[in-house]
This record gives C-alpha cells, sequence and structure tokens, in this order.
C-alpha cells in the first residue's frame, strides 16, 4: 500500500512538473507540422490520382483545415483537455484506437530490446570488467564496438536473410501468426519467434552501449572502500561482484536506459519498416509523410508520457538499489 | 447462345492460341479446388476499403472481394455481367437500362435491390472524386422495379458502360449507410457487401483478412476459404517473405532486378501483364510556365536528348513497352500506332538548342533546370538520374529534387514551383476518363493533384478532347483520338517515357488469379489453390 | 593549456585501438579530399555495364550499380558527403548545445529553468521520428541534413555543458574574473571552455558517430539528398539488390561502419587519454 502511495506520488509529481514539457513538445510539433509543404488533403487527393476542387475543399474540411491555425490548435487541446487525442479521416478512426492498435506491438519491442540488451550488455560488461586489459577484455570490447557502428536496418536486412530465408526457422516480418488466435503460452511464443529479430537489431546498439557503461561503472565501483573491505573480509570475487559492485554499478545503467527509451521508438521507426510491424514508430513515419497531424502528435504526446513513466520507475529503482538516495530524501 | 460454326472454329483457334501462350490459363481440363487460404500481398496500405466517396489505388485490390460493381470485364474490356446481368444503352447513348441479379443478400442478410444501385451510383456522382466527372452527364438515376434500373443522361457519354467495375463504382447497401454522411460512414474501413468474400478484420499496418462467404450467388464459388491480404512496405522484406513462402501473391512490392532472379525459384512465377482496366504509363511532364521549357525547340531537343530505349531496358529492366504518346499501346480500341518519334540523337538535341540560341556558357552549360521526380519508386529515381546525366551531355544541366510525397503534389500542383517532373499516371479504361484531365486546358486547376500540371493549352486539342467526350459512334471517336495523339506529340507537354507494368508475383499453386480487366483486382471469386 | 594537451595526446597515440582508428580515419579524410583529382568526374555519371561484381573487371575494382555506376568512385566521393554531414552536423550540434547548455549554466535562475524544460522537451522526443519530419519540412538535401541532424543532437551537448558550467561557476578563478569585470562572454571563452574542452571533444567524436549512422537511416528511408552520393545513399539505392547484388550495400555499409568505428575508438583512446588516473585506479 505505502509503496503504490509513493509510487502514485513520484507519478504526480512527475506529471506535474512535465506537464510543461508536454505542453512544449505539442506546442512545437503543431506549429512545425504548419512549415511543412502540402497538408492531409494534398496527399489523400494525389494518392486517389484524381481529384476536383470540389473533392479537395471537402477533404480540406473533414481535416478541418479550413480553419485557421490558432482555431486548429484551440480545438486540438480543448479536446485534449477531455482526454480526447481527435479524429483521422484519413484513416476513419479515433487517434486513441489507432495507437491503441499499435501501442502493443512497439511496446513488446522496445521492452524486449531493452531487457535483452541490458541482460547480454550487463554479463559482457561484467566479464570484461573481470579480465579488464587482458584478451577477454579486448576481444569484447571490439565486438560491444562492432554492434555500436554497424547500421541497425543493415543488420536487420541480413538477420532475415540468414534466419529466415535460407534457414527458416523464424518469420521475416509482422508481429504475430495471422488469424491464428492464440492465447495463452502458444501466445506468447508465437510473439517471441516474432519478435526475435527485430528486438536483437534494434538492441544491439544498446548492448555495446551497457556493456561499455558496466565495464567502466564496474572497474570505478570496485576501487572504492568498501569493496576493500569485503574483499578484506575475504569474501569471494564473484560475490563481491554481484553484492555490491554490480549494484552500485547498475545506477548509471538505469539511469541511461531511462533516456534511451524514447531514443528507442526513433529507432524503431526503421525497425519497424524492415520487419514491416504494425507499430507507433511506423505509424508516426506514416503520419509525417500523410500529414495526419493529430495522429502525429497523439503519438509524441503518448511516447513522451511513456518516457515519464519510465523516469520515473528508473528514480524508484534507483532508490530500492541504492539506499544512500532513499536516504537523502 | 448458338455458335455458328465458323465462329466456333474461330473462338477455338484463339483458344488455343491462348493456351499456348500463356498456361497459367487452365479450362475445363483442370477442376477448380475448394479451400485454402490465400495469403496476398500488396506493398501500400490503403486508406479506405471501398472506393466510393474517396478513391485510393491500392484499395482497389481488397475492396472488389468484398463489396462488387454492375460489371465486371474481360481482357479486352468487354462489359461481362456481375450484379447486372443484362443491360441496354439507347441508340442516342442517352438511356441505360440495367436488369439486376434476383436472390443476392447482404453480408448482413438483406436483400440486394435496385434501391442500392441508385443510392450508390447517386453518392458516387455526388461525392466521388472521379464520380463526380464520370457520372457528370448522369440526370437521373430511377428505381423501375426492385430489379430493374434507369439511368437517364443528358449528354452522351461512351465510357459510362466501361466505368462500372466493382474497384470503380462499388454497388454499397443503402440500409448500412442511412440517413449518416457517407463521407465519414464506418462501411469504408469495414465494408458490407455482396461479394465472394465477406469482411473479417483489419489491423492497421498490418493485415485484413477476408472469409468465404458461404451464400455467394455464384455457387459453388468462390472456391478459397480465406483470403489475407498483407501490407509489407519494405522490398527487400517483401521478397524474403515471398522466398519463406509466407505470401503466396504478391504485387507491385517486388523490385524488378530480383524479379529475374525469382524466375529461377521453382516454387514462383511471375505475371508481367498490366492491367487493362487502370494502364499505368511514366511520362515526363514539361513545365509551359518555364521559360526555357515553354519552347518547342528545348523540349523537342529533350526528347531527342533522352533514350528511352535505355531507361525500359537497364532500368526497368525490359518491363513495360515503349511509349510514344499520351495514350498507352495497351489501350487498343484508341491507341494510334502511327505517331511521329523522337530518335535517340544527341546530336541533333545539340542541334536544336544551337539554333533555339541557347549556347553553352565555359562550362558547357546553356542553362539549368530542376526535376522532380515522383517521389516513392526506386525506378523513378534511377530513371531521374539517367535524365541528369542524359541532359548533361547537351548542356542542360539538371537539378534532381527529392521531397516527401505531400511535398511533391503541394509544388508541382498547387505552387507549380518547379520545371519539369517524372511521374506516373493511369490511363484508366477510357481516354476520356484517364487521359482527358492531364491535357484539357480547362482542367489546369492550380490546387488539384494530377490535373493538367504542364499548363499545356491547345485549343484544337481541347475541341477533339470535348467531341470525343460525347461521340457514340465507335469508329468517329477513335479517329478524333488519333488526331488528339499526333498533336500531342507535336506539341510535347510531356514525353511518354513508357508503359509502366507492376509484374505480379505468384505460388504456382495459385490460379486464375488474373482473368479480366481487373486483373488482382478482381472479386476473386474464381481463384483457387492446387497442388 | 599545451602542457596539459600534449601528454594526453601522446597517450592517445600510444593507446593502439584508438591508433589504428585515427589512422584510418587520416586515410578515409584523405581520400574524401582528393576524390576530384582520383576520380575525376561525376561518380553519378553512367559508364559501365550495370552490376559488374567486385573483381570481375579490374577497372571498377568495387564493380559497378544497376545503373553502371563506378562502387569505388562512389565510396571516395561519397566519403566526402557522409564525413562533411557528420563533422558538421556535429560541429552545429555541439556549437548549439555549447551556447545554451552555458548559457543556462552560466545565469542559472529562470534562464536556466527555461532553457532546461527546451533541453527536456528535445530529450522526451523521440529522436529520430521529429528527425524525419524535420527533413519532410526542409527536404533533403546536404545542408538540411546537416541542420536537422544538428538539430537533435544538441541537447547531449548541453546537459553535459551545463552541469560542467554550474558546478565551476562558483569557483575562486571565475568569480575573480568576475570581479575584475570581464564580460559574461569573454569569462565562457576563456575560463569555463578550456574545462570542459576535454568532455566536449568526447562527445563531438561519438555524436560524429552517430550523425554519419542517421544520415545512413534517412537514407534508407529514402530522404538523402539525391544529387551527391553519399554512403547513406548508396545503400538506399542498392537495398533494392540486397538479394541480388548484396556488394552494393555491404560495401558502403563496411565504409560506415569502419568510419564510425574509427570515431568511436577514438572516443574512447580520447577519454582514457583525458583521464589518466580512473583506470589506473581500479588496479
Amino acid at each position: 500500500m505505502k509503496i503504490l502511495l509513493t509510487l502514485g506520488g513520484a507519478l504526480w509529481r512527475a506529471l506535474l512538473h512535465t506537464l510543461p514539457t508536454l505542453l512544449g513538445i505539442l506546442l512545437i510539433n503543431f506549429l512545425l507540422l504548419q512549415l511543412a509543404p502540402g497538408d492531409a488533403a494534398d496527399v489523400m487527393a494525389g494518392e486517389s490520382g484524381s481529384a476536383t476542387q470540389e473533392s479537395l475543399a471537402a477533404l480540406r474540411s473533414q481535416f478541418g483545415l479550413d480553419q485557421s491555425i490558432p482555431m486548429q490548435l484551440w480545438h486540438y487541446l480543448s479536446n485534449l483537455a477531455h482526454f480526447n487525442l481527435g479524429y483521422s479521416p484519413r484513416y476513419g478512426a479515433s487517434v486513441q484506437a489507432l495507437i491503441g492498435q499499435r501501442l502493443g506491438t512497439t511496446l513488446t519491442l522496445m521492452l524486449l530490446a531493452l531487457l535483452f540488451s541490458l541482460l547480454l550488455g550487463i554479463a559482457l560488461g561484467m566479464l570484461m570488467a573481470r579480465w579488464q586489459g587482458r584478451w577477454p577484455d579486448r576481444v569484447l570490447y571490439v565486438c560491444s564496438q562492432f554492434f555500436y557502428s554497424v547500421p541497425g536496418f543493415w543488420i536487420g536486412l541480413m538477420l532475415i536473410v540468414v534466419f529466415s530465408v535460407k534457414l527458416g526457422w523464424l518469420p521475416t516480418g509482422g508481429s504475430g501468426t495471422i488469424g491464428a488466435d492464440l492465447h495463452g503460452w502458444p501466445a506468447l511464443f508465437d510473439t517471441l519467434r516474432f519478435m526475435a529479430l527485430p528486438a536483437s537489431s534494434l538492441a544491439l546498439i544498446y548492448i555495446a552501449i551497457y556493456a561499455r557503461l558496466t565495464r567502466a561503472s564496474m572497474l570505478e565501483a570496485g576501487a572504492q572502500d568498501y569493496v576493500r573491505t569485503a574483499e578484506a573480509k575475504g569474501l569471494s570475487p564473484w560475490a563481491i561482484t554481484f553484492k555490491h559492485v554490480l549494484r552500485n554499478a547498475l545506477l548509471p545503467i538505469t539511469t541511461m536506459a531511462g533516456l534511451h527509451f524514447g531514443g528507442m521508438l526513433g529507432g524503431a521507426v526503421v525497425i519497424e519498416t524492415v520487419f514491416s510491424l504494425p507499430g507507433l514508430g511506423r505509424l508516426a513515419y506514416d503520419a509525417v509523410m500523410a500529414r495526419d497531424y493529430n495522429v502525429l502528435l497523439g503519438i509524441l504526446l503518448i511516447s513522451s508520457l511513456l518516457v515519464i513513466i519510465t523516469n520515473v520507475l528508473v528514480d524508484l529503482l534507483q532508490t530500492w538499489l541504492d539506499p544512500r538516495i532513499r536516504s537523502r530524501r | 447462345m448458338s455458335l455458328t460454326r465458323r465462329q466456333l472454329l474461330v473462338y477455338a483457334g484463339a483458344t488455343t492460341t491462348l493456351l499456348q501462350l500463356s498456361p497459367r490459363f487452365s479450362f475445363a481440363d483442370e477442376p477448380p479446388v475448394r479451400g485454402g487460404t490465400l495469403r496476398m500481398h500488396i506493398a501500400i496500405e490503403p486508406p479506405i476499403l471501398v472506393n466510393l466517396t474517396h478513391t485510393a489505388g491500392a484499395t482497389v485490390y481488397i475492396a472488389a472481394k468484398v463489396t462488387e460493381g454492375l460489371l465486371t470485364y474481360d481482357l479486352d474490356l468487354n462489359p461481362r455481367p456481375q450484379l447486372a446481368t443484362a443491360w441496354t444503352v439507347s441508340d442516342d447513348g442517352l438511356e441505360y437500362t440495367f436488369s439486376l441479379r434476383e436472390g443476392v443478400k447482404w453480408h448482413d442478410g438483406q436483400d440486394f435491390t435496385a434501391d442500392d444501385v441508385v443510392f450508390s451510383l447517386q453518392t458516387l456522382k455526388a461525392s466521388n472524386p472521379r464520380g463526380r466527372a464520370t457520372f457528370a452527364n448522369v440526370a437521373s438515376v430511377t428505381a423501375i422495379n426492385p430489379h430493374l434500373v434507369q439511368l437517364t443522361l443528358s449528354k452522351p457519354a461512351p465510357y459510362l458502360l466501361k466505368a462500372l467495375a466493382a474497384c470503380e463504382s462499388p454497388i454499397v447497401a443503402r440500409h448500412v449507410y442511412g440517413d449518416a454522411r457517407p463521407e465519414t460512414h464506418a462501411n469504408a474501413t469495414a465494408p458490407i457487401g455482396t461479394g465472394p468474400f465477406v469482411f473479417k478484420e483489419w489491423v492497421r499496418g498490418s493485415h485484413v483478412i477476408l472469409e468465404r462467404n458461404p451464400n455467394y450467388w455464384d455457387a459453388p464459388k468462390p472456391y478459397l476459404d480465406r483470403v489475407i491480404v498483407r501490407f509489407i512496405g519494405d522490398s527487400a522484406a517483401t521478397v524474403a517473405a515471398l522466398e519463406a513462402g509466407e505470401i503466396d501473391i504478391s504485387t507491385g512490392g517486388v523490385p524488378l532486378s530480383d524479379i529475374e532472379r525469382i524466375k529461377g525459384n521453382p516454387r514462383l512465377s511471375v505475371d508481367d501483364r498490366g492491367e487493362p482496366y487502370v494502364n499505368s504509363i511514366t511520362r515526363i511532364e514539361f513545365n509551359f510556365d518555364n521559360a526555357y521549357l515553354q519552347k518547342h525547340e528545348v523540349r523537342t531537343a529533350i526528347a531527342h536528348a533522352i533514350n528511352l530505349d535505355f531507361i525500359r531496358k537497364t532500368i526497368f529492366l525490359g518491363y513495360g513497352k515503349p511509349l510514344y504518346g499520351p495514350i498507352s499501346p495497351d489501350m487498343k480500341n484508341f491507341y494510334s500506332p502511327d505517331l511521329p518519334r523522337y530518335a535517340f540523337d544527341v546530336a541533333k538535341a545539340n542541334q536544336l538548342l544551337d539554333e533555339a540560341g541557347l549556347a553553352r556558357d565555359g562550362n558547357g552549360v546553356r542553362f539549368k533546370l530542376t526535376l522532380d521526380p515522383l517521389p516513392g519508386p526506386e525506378t523513378y529515381r534511377r530513371t531521374a538520374d539517367y535524365i541528369k546525366q542524359a541532359l548533361a551531355k547537351v548542356g542542360i544541366l539538371v537539378t534532381l529534387r527529392s521531397q516527401d510525397f505531400a511535398s511533391y503534389v503541394k509544388r508541382v500542383y498547387t505552387d507549380r514551383d518547379f520545371d519539369f517532373t517524372l511521374n506516373g499516371m493511369s490511363n484508366l479504361f477510357d481516354p476520356t476518363v484517364g487521359v482527358q484531365r492531364l491535357y484539357w486546358s480547362k482542367n489546369f486547376q492550380p490546387g488539384v493533384p494530377f490535373s493538367n500540371g504542364a499548363h499545356y493549352s491547345n485549343p484544337k486539342v481541347d475541341e477533339l478532347l470535348e467531341a470525343a467526350a460525347v461521340e457514340t459512334d465507335v469508329q468517329k471517336r477513335f479517329a478524333l483520338f488519333a488526331q488528339f495523339q499526333k498533336q500531342v506529340v507535336e506539341d510535347l507537354p510531356d514525353l511518354g517515357v513508357l508503359t509502366l507494368v507492376n509484374p505480379v508475383v505468384y505460388d504456382k499453386r495459385v490460379k486464375d488469379f488474373f482473368v479480366g480487366a481487373e486483373g488482382l483486382g478482381s472479386n476473386g471469386a474464381q481463384i483457387y489453390i492446387k497442388g | 593549456m599545451n602542457a596539459r594537451r600534449s601528454p594526453a595526446l601522446r597517450r592517445l597515440l600510444r593507446n593502439p585501438t584508438a591508433l589504428a582508428g585515427l589512422i584510418f580515419l587520416i586515410a578515409i579524410t584523405l581520400l574524401a579530399v582528393f576524390a576530384p583529382l582520383l576520380y575525376p568526374g561525376d561518380p553519378l555519371g553512367m559508364e559501365a555495364d550495370a552490376l559488374l561484381w567486385p573483381g570481375q573487371d579490374w577497372h571498377y575494382p568495387l564493380g559497378t550499380d544497376a545503373l553502371g555506376r563506378d562502387v569505388m568512385a562512389g565510396v571516395v566521393h561519397g566519403g566526402r558527403v557522409s564525413l562533411q554531414v557528420g563533422i558538421l552536423a556535429s560541429l552545429f550540434g555541439v556549437l548549439l548545445g555549447l551556447a545554451i547548455g552555458a548559457v543556462a549554466g552560466y545565469f542559472g535562475g529562470k534562464v536556466d529553468y527555461g532553457l532546461q524544460r527546451l533541453i527536456e522537451i528535445f530529450q522526451t522526443m523521440p529522436s529520430f521520428v521529429l528527425l524525419v519530419a524535420l527533413v519532410a519540412i526542409v527536404q533533403p538535401s546536404v545542408p538540411t541534413l546537416i541542420f536537422a541532424i544538428g538539430i537533435i543532437s544538441w541537447p547531449t551537448v548541453a546537459r553535459l555543458v551545463r552541469a560542467e558550467v554550474r558546478s565551476i561557476r562558483e569557483r575562486e578563478y571565475i568569480l575573480a574574473a568576475r570581479s575584475v569585470g570581464y564580460s559574461h562572454l569573454r569569462i565562457i571563452a576563456h575560463e569555463v571552455l578550456p574545462n570542459i574542452l576535454p568532455t566536449l571533444i568526447v562527445t563531438a567524436s561519438i555524436m560524429v558517430a552517430s550523425a554519419v549512422l542517421m544520415e545512413s537511416a534517412l537514407s534508407f528511408m529514402g530522404l538523402g539528398d539525391p544529387n551527391q552520393v553519399s554512403w547513406g545513399s548508396m545503400i538506399g539505392s542498392g537495398r533494392e539488390q540486397i538479394r541480388t547484388a548484396w556488394y552494393l550495400t555491404a560495401i558502403p555499409g563496411l565504409a560506415i561502419f569502419l568510419t564510425v568505428l574509427a570515431f568511436n575508438l577514438i572516443g574512447d583512446g580520447l577519454t582514457d587519454a583525458f583521464n589518466p588516473t580512473r583506470d589506473r585506479a581500479s588496479k
């Protein structure tokens, strides 16, 4: 109960604190998008390949584009105040529904990628720190540099060629077996099968970052006094690593992971394109191309909220990891 | 139907030729099989599933499987019955009657009647971007009885009978729409129709699922149990999915360079026929408001400087036919074969530019132009790359501009801030519907996409187009269009590059998917999977 | 200054991986600089047979693409654009971040609060989505790519600079400079900047790496400059042939990979060189 209250309080504070940020994001993007050449009606009329002045005017009025820019902004914000993200005439659906349909795929992709990169990154970092300066450190260092320097979309395409086309082990794209209607464990297994390649492609760069971060902070933490004390007490090196060093090393990593959440959604645009995943990143890209601003603003809003929630969770995690932060509060 | 012996022979002869030409055509020797799921791929996800109040190119591949039209068309664009079983056109071309199929039910169980047809045609005339023009001459649509509809026209519309396919003029259920505004009605994204397949679900960004309609009027069709339409935008991913056997048939998503390789795959095959209902072409359109391109010599010089054969063979790898004028050679009823041609001749191009007084400066540059290729297809980007190189050889320095689709449409058609552009266009099923809009001076309408972007204006051409639009005599109409083509090729408001085909890559077990003018955009009742 | 930097440089040169990165980078830069001499003429020129494989015709050692353009010439000329975009975009980002971070940290108070919110805004938004939107608005060309990538990469620098400036602005020598009446700009430029230079250099080297990657990702999505060949645009135009002619994407991909790797290795080497005590402490 107390935890829940703390969590709720932290969330609330974070929200209040970030309200200006959210508003800023909406305003900046709304105004930015006004600068883009062409509007949603141009795109729809262009796609249809035939249009008349009347059909264009009808489209513009459907999108509310016949109103002045301040009026459009006012409509958007007043809708938002009623927790309504608006309607997309292009998709013939509410923005909530559109985002709702896609959020799951993107969240699964991002969480899997995060989990994968954290596990592998920390493991690699520990190994590197353990054998610091010797050949395993060097080899793993080069590996992590490789992960960090290779374009994610290229690796994605190569993974498809190897694992889907040549070996036939994993599907080439999509987010699940279409029309299979699975539940429970088979559904989970199905999702994992479809997400394995995209999540790996997305995780690659972060594996490198976490590995190097783990290595650095473990070396730093290893030099602290309490570790020396523990060593003096005769604890085994692995016990020290796990109990003291890793715990401290996790602090900067969790901070970074929180920061990376927003970046990952950006990376998801490319990965979702390569693996034809029906996710938010791809929707955002399509929305930019189609000048469907309600959808784009909705996605930016939801993803910003996600980033904020992640940061709150990271804060809580850090309190748990480091008692010193708790006492400071 | 009784055939004379002579007719029978001709028919048999044609059949044998067809069989020899394309072994895909299966006749009675190979009975269709029931069952199975067709996994179809299209590259672009359409915004809607019925082209009623709005039209979108990709919609046609899904729409007709759920929502049908009055007519369908054979490969030579002759009308065939679908929801209409018989039709008559008065001699003056002003009165059309359609007898409707009886016993047809909508997917929700209600009866299909003349009221639905009246409602659909009226809505198309009122709010479909193309329907507004196609049905402009239709003064009234009336239900004579529940199975007979009459159209009265103010002026003849010789193209009307070709415009009644499901993908072009869908027949929707009046009771579903009720009194709601059709523009925002949910039927556009979750359609109820009379077609062989029932709409089940649409997961945006991923797929559409259609299930077999057990009460379809044309039993025992449809043969398939289910159609899954998948949307994959990335071409490399599409090819991978085809090779991994995750999709059975794909249109528009496979790069031409991969098609040659796929032909070596024992499981897959390629059909590179263009759809007679669509007739896509690629062309270079000149802006007459540009000081250089206004000059006829300059446009002629450009026509001589570009090796269209190179584009067709190297960039389009031989897919598509040479295009010498505004009308695709696939439109056999309208195409005029004896048009003047501009041979690839760099010396001639240079000579023309010299004569026009456009001398080269110290760097060998006569003048500069910017080319805006239609964004999207890789082939267009490459063609633009080539045009830049080719025109450099005659002293025209070309800058390429890349932009997204919205910016392109705005730039070319609203702002008119362009010199020349490379784009694609559909000639559709009739030149009055698909071609006239690009050359008719009255369709120079800034702000309207894919109108007369050249700002081309020739009273003679206008006259020919307007006369052809109401000419009911087939021979006379052909003559009018032949004159039109000759004049346009002479004036060069645009330069035809080639006809565009979207080769269909398919699993060899999929049969009978291309039997009519609509190609893959047919209702799909006849498709079956065997082997 | 010099006394501080040259041992750092010496340490950098003694680090084998960093040295390898440096050598590679110098080589690729020379290639890029002398590209017009090595491969005169337009690298987009279509001269040879299409789709020659590497080694098939030694006149075109890395083969030709679907239009018969020399891949080797493309790689050499493409390096110019990729490096230009990478370096200039990072420079733009660093300068912007430096200015905003320094102002926020130095003045504090309301200015700081406002700028911090701005930094937060840019760090909360998914940067690649913003990048796509920016490029869609300004339309892809080399200068606009530099501008757009710079716009999304400044916040990291700004945060860093702000924190550093805050931590040193109350120090005695700064207070002293202030009391003497030096202008804000002078204090920032002469007293604050040198202190944060090492961190900045390291950050900048990593920023160049990610800018090169971003340019390639944008080109992959079809948002590159069509008039100039870059490694990203080579991947973009070769990706349709990823199955028939994989070398068309692999070769520029390798060039990107090696260049990014070089920048990262140098960045790591610089970190070690500027903080010689860090690793030693743990031993």
